[in-house]
């Protein structure tokens, strides 16, 4: 194994990707409620 | 109508399985790197969310002048929906940026050049979403968003090129040469599935504010009529 190498890191892949879809969800969520919001009120 | 919306929920479902499957090739079918072992592989989510961040930037700058240029209200509510969903992809890849460097640079957080343009132009389309919020007429609220949009824009390129313009901790860009073809499937088939996803928020995001214009269309005349609205002796 090469000098510098990062041993381990699989934590921070985990991180990363649940927070991307954690982050697209809530998205999606908070447009669905706006749209249902605006629905709604009409 | 129907039939448009279900299209683009259609790409929509086919973003969110063409990222699945580009993610399971990311985590598991992609050798780790040389140096950054597994920690390379937030580059699979990392990168497509930069660069669709920047293609809806640049989607909201086309919008803005031909809203500017024609005067229509969809290009307003299509430019507020490109923004919004490219500020959620910036604020996104800022985050998982963060990650990768607290383990591949040892810190969170560095104002280097790549990092700090990106969080500007976060700041300053997130300004463009504030600045709307001001303003009560829509025509001139369509208007100041195109301009503000195209003034916000500049920052685009700038984070695209600085990395080759100045010393940057940042890595420049790869090419499908530099990189092993393992490591590029993922890399597309996510690239791919998030413009899909962003497609269609955009698409939806443009609906909701489309609505919201038709609403205050129709309470206006009803508050003038109350004698609600506050108009100048």
């Amino acid at each position: 194994m090469p000098d510098g190498t990062i041993v381990g890191g699989w934590s921070y892949v985990i991180a990363a990707y649940a927070i991307t879809a954690v982050g697209l969800a809530a998205y999606f969520w908070s447009l669905r409620r706006r749209l249902k919001q605006i629905h709604n009120e009409d | 109508m129907t039939r448009r919306i279900f299209g683009v929920r259609t790409l929509g479902l086919l973003g969110l399985g063409l990222l699945l499957v580009g993610s399971y090739f990311g985590l598991f079918v992609a050798p780790a790197e040389r140096y950054m072992g597994q920690v390379q592989r937030i580059m699979y989510v990392h990168v497509p969310c930069a660069w669709i961040a920047m293609v809806c930037y640049t989607a909201a700058f086309v919008f803005a002048v031909i809203g500017l240029w024609n005067g229509k209200p969809r290009w307003d509510a299509r430019t507020t929906g490109a923004i919004e969903v490219g500020a959620v992809l910036n604020a996104l890849l800022l985050v998982q940026g963060s990650i990768w460097a607290r383990a591949t640079w040892g810190v969170w957080w560095d104002w280097d050049v790549r990092l700090t343009t990106s969080l500007v132009m976060l700041l300053l389309f997130a300004g463009v979403l504030a600045l709307r919020s001001f303003v009560d007429d829509s025509d001139r609220r369509a208007t100041w968003t195109a301009v503000a949009t195209i003034v916000a824009f500049v920052d685009v390129p700038l984070v695209y090129f600085c990395v080759r313009w100045w010393r940057s901790l940042h890595q420049t860009q790869s090419t499908p040469e530099t990189v092993s073809p393992a490591m590029v499937l993922p890399l597309r088939l996510n690239a791919i599935a998030i413009l899909l996803i962003a497609i269609w928020l955009i698409a939806q995001r443009a609906k909701l504010e489309r609505e919201r214009l038709r609403k205050e269309q129709v309470d206006e005349p009803a508050r003038v009529t109350a004698g609600l609205e506050v108009t100048d002796a």
